[in-house]
């Protein structure tokens, strides 16, 4: 949810409740003074009619006014008392019943007892209520609106510097950008923040420059010994005095040089991989590529007697640093025929985006949660170094594909392709 | 034969100085660019080995330099730095070969041949080993006159013993002559062996000498 439309609506929802309350409050008060109103006029009304009562003293059993307002009926009840009541009663002028409120009460004068009964209108005041309260409504949901509008425009405004912040980060790459400089903003909280993101940003910066450094000097600085070590054995091996022992030792010296060397450039390029130092991409086709280290390769499938079935109609494109899809195919195929068995098959195919390469092998289903993990050698009499696998999983994160491995058929299946649209959304 | 190496690690410099020396060529050696530079205006050389990260600069200069004032001169870069724009940038300038740390002796040696063949003769110049007459520049191969078939990586093989001629190369440096970063790739060795069968095979039919020798579980030497 985005952030504006967050605080609009909980900005709506408690504006929406105050009114609401205050309305009900309102219309509770609005009620009460009517009511007082009403009262107090019936009181007026009532003291008036008891001066007049002990003035002039009534001839008839009851008396009652012309407009039905006033009765006052002779009564034998000693007891004074006073009653409030609501009524409805029949109106000559507006020929419907319409309410009243009703003032009961005793007087005692000149020796007799009246029952007075006294009638006020409410129609007038109800009508009152109703246009006050519908007005106070009009006015709220007006102030509502208004707020709503003010509300969106304010935060649109005060909000602005940080989408372009936002869009500033979202932009930003590590390794490919300038230094990043934000525009000062004048709201004091944004420019400490982008003065924060400022000095984060050129601190990732140096640090990533710093480890770029460090692993080409790493290279540097292992690959020239072992440079030293490797020719120097070698020109001990052209030496043709040395018997078959020597030789021996020397050789398995050579060797592991040689090994050294293979795992100190796999290494290098595993962190390479991982630092992102690989910036430049473009659209490779993986089926032509494919074949043309499949053509490279021949002469070693022939060797192995290895069958090679190819359907690559699909075509399937990622993309890559051409350097990473090369090590990355040349790894899974030379993994296929690593591992493959004498006149065992390959099976390379291309569906709706994804390519899977399958081998036959000695080995039975390989434990998944170890497969890509560095030196996680699962045969132990191989010339591999237990990269080979962790470098091609390395290289397809780095690029938002999935590298999945699946025991088909007798067959091990690595596939290639793009990670589900939920996650790279995430 | 002269050539210029420069290396600022000494013992490198020393291994390939006495490697080549034993080809028979005249080696000069440079550890800094201001002496690599000395060098290069002060006499002419046929070939420059030059590694990039020297202590007092880069190695890239000297090339500029160098195609200055000898543009005859071959350029062989020499780094440790396995990064494609050094790689780049290098062959912008001109240099004409790029190895990258560690390599092969051998394969040092058969990419200074092959640059020299393509400089002085320009690639004109046919091998003669007893009755074998090697044209590298059309990649073919003759026996008493009559020309022998081989598969392009039977050819490549071949140029390789040749250029290192009594030398024990290591099934290493073949592997990694015939498939360069790919050489570890599965069972590369078992490829060597089988390619250098083959050859072994060809010229043993044609020639009635067998070329080659094994040395103990190490690699092969071409004897002629």
């Amino acid at each position: 949810m985005k952030l504006q439309t967050k605080i609009n609506i909980r900005f709506l929802a408690v504006t929406f409740l105050v009114f609401s309350v205050a309305g009900v409050l309102f219309y509770f008060a609005l009620d009460k003074v009517v009511n007082q109103n009403i009262r107090e006029m019936l009181e007026s009304r009532k003291a008036y009619i008891i001066l007049n009562l002990q003035q002039n003293t009534p001839t008839s059993e009851s008396i009652e006014s012309p407009d039905h307002s006033i009765f006052i009926k002779r009564t034998e009840k000693t007891e004074q008392y006073i009653v409030f009541s609501d009524t409805m009663a029949y109106d000559q002028e507006e020929k419907e019943l319409i309410p009243f409120r009703k003032m009961t009460f005793s007087v005692h004068s000149g020796g007799q007892h009246y029952e007075v009964i006294l009638l006020q209108s409410l129609l007038e005041s109800e009508d009152l209520q109703m246009i006050i309260f519908s007005f106070m409504a009009a006015l709220f949901g007006i102030v509502l609106l208004a707020l709503f509008f003010l509300n969106r425009w304010l935060s649109n405004k005060a909000w602005n510097p940080f989408f372009k912040s936002l869009s500033v980060l979202n932009n930003w790459k590590i390794g490919e950008s300038q230094a990043v400089s934000f525009d000062r903003t004048g709201i004091s909280e944004f420019d400490q923040l982008n003065s924060t993101l400022e000095n984060m940003m050129q601190k990732i910066q140096t640090d990533f420059v710093n480890l770029k450094e460090f692993t080409e000097n790493a290279s540097h600085e292992i690959q020239t010994p072992l440079a030293i070590i490797k020719s120097k054995l070698e020109m001990v091996l052209q030496d043709k005095t040395l018997n078959d022992h020597q030789y021996q030792r020397i050789r398995a010296a050579f060797e592991s040089a040689n090994r050294l060397s293979k795992l100190n450039e796999a290494l290098l390029l595993l962190s390479k991989i991982e630092n992102r130092q690989f910036v430049d991409s473009s659209e490779i086709d993986f089926c032509m590529l494919i074949q043309s280290r499949l053509e490279y390769l021949e002469e070693l499938f022939a060797l192995k007697q290895i069958e090679v079935t190819v359907h690559l109609e699909k075509q399937v494109t990622f993309s890559m640093n051409p350097l990473l899809a090369d090590i990355l195919i040349n790894n899974l195929l030379s993994n296929a025929l690593r591992h493959n068995v004498k006149k065992g098959k390959i099976i390379i195919s291309s569906e709706n985006q994804g390519i899977t390469i399958s081998n036959t092998s000695e080995q039975a289903e390989m434990d998944v949660s170890r497969l890509f993990r560095r030196f996680a050698k699962q045969t132990t009499a191989s010339e591999s170094n237990g990269l080979g696998l962790a470098i091609a999983h390395e290289i397809c994160n780095n690029y938002d594909l999935e590298l999945n491995y699946r025991y088909l058929n007798g067959m091990h299946c690595m596939t290639i392709r793009q990670k589900s649209q939920i996650s790279t959304n995430l | 034969m002269k050539i210029l190496v420069i290396e600022d690690e000494a013992a490198l410099c020393e291994t390939m100085v006495a490697y080549l020396e034993e080809e028979g060529y005249r080696c000069e050696q440079a550890g800094t660019v201001e002496l690599g530079s000395e060098k290069v205006n002060l006499y002419e050389y046929d070939c420059m080995l030059v590694d990039i990260g020297l202590p007092d600069g880069s190695g890239l200069s000297l090339i500029k330099e160098l195609k200055k004032c000898h543009p005859e001169t071959g350029i062989i870069i020499i780094s440790a730095k396995n990064s494609l724009d050094d790689k780049i940038s290098g062959l912008d300038l001109g240099a004409d070969d790029y190895l990258t740390k560690p390599f092969h002796l051998p394969e040092l040696n058969s990419r200074i041949k092959s640059l020299l063949r393509r400089r002085k003769f320009e690639g004109k110049q046919e091998l003669v080993i007893e009755e074998i007459i090697i044209q590298p520049e059309n990649r073919q191969v003759f026996v008493g006159g009559e020309q022998l078939p081989l598969t392009r990586k039977e050819f490549d093989l071949l140029m390789f013993f040749v250029s290192n001629r009594g030398r024990v190369l290591t099934k290493e440096s073949i592997a990694e002559h015939l498939w360069g970063d790919f050489a570890d790739s599965a069972d590369s060795f078992d490829f060597v062996y089988s390619h250098i069968k083959n050859l072994r095979r060809k010229l043993l039919e044609r020639t009635g000498t067998d070329y080659f020798q094994n040395v103990y579980g190490t690699g092969y030497t071409f004897i002629a």
